[in-house]
C-alpha cells in the first residue's frame, strides 16, 4: 500500500540542541496515527514541518505524493490541520472565521460550514466572536476548521487541549466516524496516553527528537497491559541506552 | 489565480471587519473638514480668498500625503503583518493550500487597495467640499490634473508601504516597527532638506512627486526618472520583504 504521508530523514535542530533528527515515518490510508512523546521530544517541530510552518534542515515530507517543501499548495490541498493552539480571528464570528478558510476550497459552501459547526457542537455559537470563547470552544472551532474541506489527511497537535470529558468523547467519536465513513487519515499528537490508546490504531513514540518505535495499538496492547506501560518501557529503554553511551 | 483571489478577498474582509482601516479613512476625511474650517476662518477673519474650488483638493493632498496617509498606511501595514505574527493568526492562512508568495502579495495588494480607496475618497470629498464652500475655479484641465495628482500619489505610498512591510518582517514587535518607521521617515525628510541635490532619491521626497504633473511644461524626463527610482526601490523592498516572510518560522 502506498503511504499517504512519507516522512524521510527529517531533521531540524535548534540552537538549544532540541528538535528532531533523522525521522522516518510512513502513514497509510485509514491510519489513526498517534504520535506520543514527552514534552520537548520534537512532536510539534515535526508537525510544524509537515504543515509548512517551519522548514527542515534536511529531509522532506510528502503528503499524497507531493513534497511539502517543493509543492506546498498541492501537498496541502487535501490536508486539514490544527497545530498547538487553535487560532482564530477574534474580530470575526465563528461562521466568518470558517468562511475565510472556505474560500480556498471550491467545494466548500455555507452548508458545509454549518455542517462542521454542528459536528463540533459549535452551531449555537456560530454568530459569536471567539474572543469570548473558552479554550475548549476555541479548540472545537479549530477542529471544525481542520475538517472543513473534507480532507483526506488531518494533522492534529494536542487536539484535546482544554476540552472537558464530554468534549473529548465527542471529538474521539468524530475522529472514528470520519476515519470509518470518509476514510480520513489522522496524524495526532497528544500527551493524554489514555486517549491515544482509545483513539489511535497505530502509535509512534518519539523521544529526544528520534523515533523509538512504531507499532499497531493492537500489538502493543497484546504485549503490554496499557499503552502507558509500553510508553514508559520504550522511554526507559532509550534512556538506559543513552546513559550507557555516555 | 483562484487561490490568490481567495487570499485577497480574505485580506480585504479582514481590513474591513477590523474597523481600523475604516477609522483611518474617517480620520482622513476629518482632515478635509478641518481644512475647510481653517479656510472659512481665514476668509471671514482676514478677508483673504484662501482656496478656490479645485485648489482645495490640492491643498488637502499636499497635507495628507505627508502626514495622515503615511501614518495610516503604516498602521494598516503593521497590523496586517506584525499584528498577525504576534497573535499567531498568520498560521490560520499559512496552513491552507496557498503559497507564502500569494499570501504576501495578497496582503500587499489589500494595503494598496486601502491606500487607493482612501485617496479616491479624499479626492471626492475634498472636491465636493471645495465646490460647495469655495469660489469656483474649475476648468476641465484643472479637474484632470487634480484627478491625476491623486492617482499618481498612490505610487510613492506603495513604496512607503513596502518599506514598512519589510520592517514588519524584520522586527518582532509592531511598536518597534512603528517607531523605526517614524524615525526613518523623519531622517529621510531631514536628509532631503540637507542634501537637496540628492533629494529625488529619498522616499519622502517622492511623496510630493505629483507636483511634477502640475507644471505647465510637463517635465517628462524627470517624471520617468522619478518613476523608475520608485519602481526600483519598490521591487527591491518587495523582494527583501518576501525573502524574510518566506524564511519566517511560525
Amino acid at each position: 500500500m502506498e503511504p499517504i504521508i512519507e516522512i524521510k530523514n527529517l531533521t531540524k535542530l535548534y540552537g538549544n540542541g532540541r528538535g528532531i533528527e533523522d525521522i522516518n515515518l510512513d502513514i497509510f490510508p485509514g491510519d489513526i496515527f498517534g504520535f506520543l512523546g514527552p514534552n520537548g521530544a520534537g512532536k510539534t517541530t515535526a508537525m510544524k514541518i509537515m504543515t509548512g510552518l517551519i522548514r527542515p534542515e534536511r529531509g522532506d515530507v510528502k503528503i499524497l505524493g507531493y513534497s511539502v517543501t517543493e509543492d506546498y499548495e498541492k501537498a496541502m490541498e487535501k490536508v486539514g490541520c490544527l497545530i498547538e493552539i487553535a487560532e482564530s480571528y477574534t474580530y470575526l464570528t465563528a461562521f466568518d472565521n470558517l468562511k475565510q478558510l472556505a474560500r480556498y476550497y471550491p467545494d466548500v459552501d455555507h452548508k458545509r460550514i454549518d455542517e462542521v459547526l454542528e459536528l463540533t457542537g459549535m452551531s449555537k455559537y456560530k454568530n459569536e466572536k471567539p474572543k469570548k470563547f473558552s479554550l475548549g470552544m476555541k479548540q472545537r472551532l479549530g477542529l471544525a476548521a481542520a475538517i472543513l474541506s473534507r480532507p483526506k489527511v488531518v494533522i492534529l497537535d494536542e487536539p484535546l487541549n482544554g476540552l472537558d470529558v464530554e468534549g473529548m468523547i465527542d471529538i474521539r467519536k468524530m475522529i472514528h466516524r470520519l476515519a470509518e465513513k470518509e476514510q480520513t487519515t489522522f496524524f495526532i499528537s497528544s500527551h493524554l496516553i489514555h486517549d491515544v490508546e482509545l483513539t489511535c490504531n497505530r502509535i509512534g513514540v518519539i523521544y529526544n527528537g528520534k523515533i523509538l518505535n512504531v507499532d499497531s495499538t493492537q500489538t502493543i496492547l497484546n504485549n503490554y497491559a496499557t499503552l502507558e506501560n509500553y510508553f514508559v518501557s520504550e522511554v526507559e529503554r532509550n534512556g538506559r541506552v543513552s546513559s550507557c553511551a555516555r | 489565480m483562484a487561490v490568490f483571489q481567495a487570499a485577497l478577498v480574505n485580506e480585504i474582509e479582514k481590513l474591513y471587519k477590523k474597523k481600523k482601516a475604516l477609522v483611518a479613512v474617517l480620520l482622513s476625511l476629518a482632515v478635509i473638514v478641518l481644512g475647510q474650517l481653517v479656510i472659512v476662518g481665514v476668509r471671514s477673519g482676514f478677508g483673504l480668498r484662501g482656496a478656490g474650488s479645485l485648489e482645495f483638493p490640492m491643498l488637502v493632498l499636499s497635507v495628507v500625503v505627508n502626514t495622515v496617509l503615511p501614518l495610516f498606511t503604516a498602521l494598516v501595514a503593521i497590523d496586517s503583518f506584525s499584528g498577525e505574527f504576534s497573535h499567531n493568526s498568520m498560521r490560520i492562512t499559512l496552513t491552507r493550500p496557498v503559497s507564502r508568495f500569494k499570501i504576501y502579495t495578497a496582503k500587499i495588494t489589500a494595503i494598496v487597495i486601502f491606500i487607493l480607496a482612501t485617496l479616491l475618497l479624499l479626492l471626492v470629498f475634498s472636491m465636493l467640499v471645495g465646490f460647495i464652500f469655495n469660489t469656483n475655479s474649475a476648468t476641465l484641465d484643472s479637474i484632470v490634473r487634480t484627478l491625476f495628482s491623486y492617482i499618481v500619489s498612490l505610487f510613492p505610498m506603495i513604496v512607503l508601504a513596502l518599506g514598512i512591510v519589510l520592517l514588519a518582517n524584520l522586527f518582532k514587535s509592531g511598536i518597534s516597527v512603528f517607531f523605526v518607521s517614524i524615525l526613518i521617515f523623519i531622517v529621510l525628510k531631514v536628509l532631503g532638506v540637507v542634501f537637496s541635490q540628492y533629494s529625488s532619491l529619498f522616499m519622502t521626497t517622492q511623496l510630493d512627486w505629483y507636483n511634477l504633473f502640475l507644471v505647465n511644461s510637463f517635465p517628462l524626463g524627470k517624471i520617468v526618472r522619478q518613476f523608475l527610482i520608485m519602481l526600483g526601490s519598490g521591487i527591491m523592498l518587495f523582494t527583501a520583504g518576501l525573502y524574510l516572510f518566506d524564511k519566517k518560522e511560525f
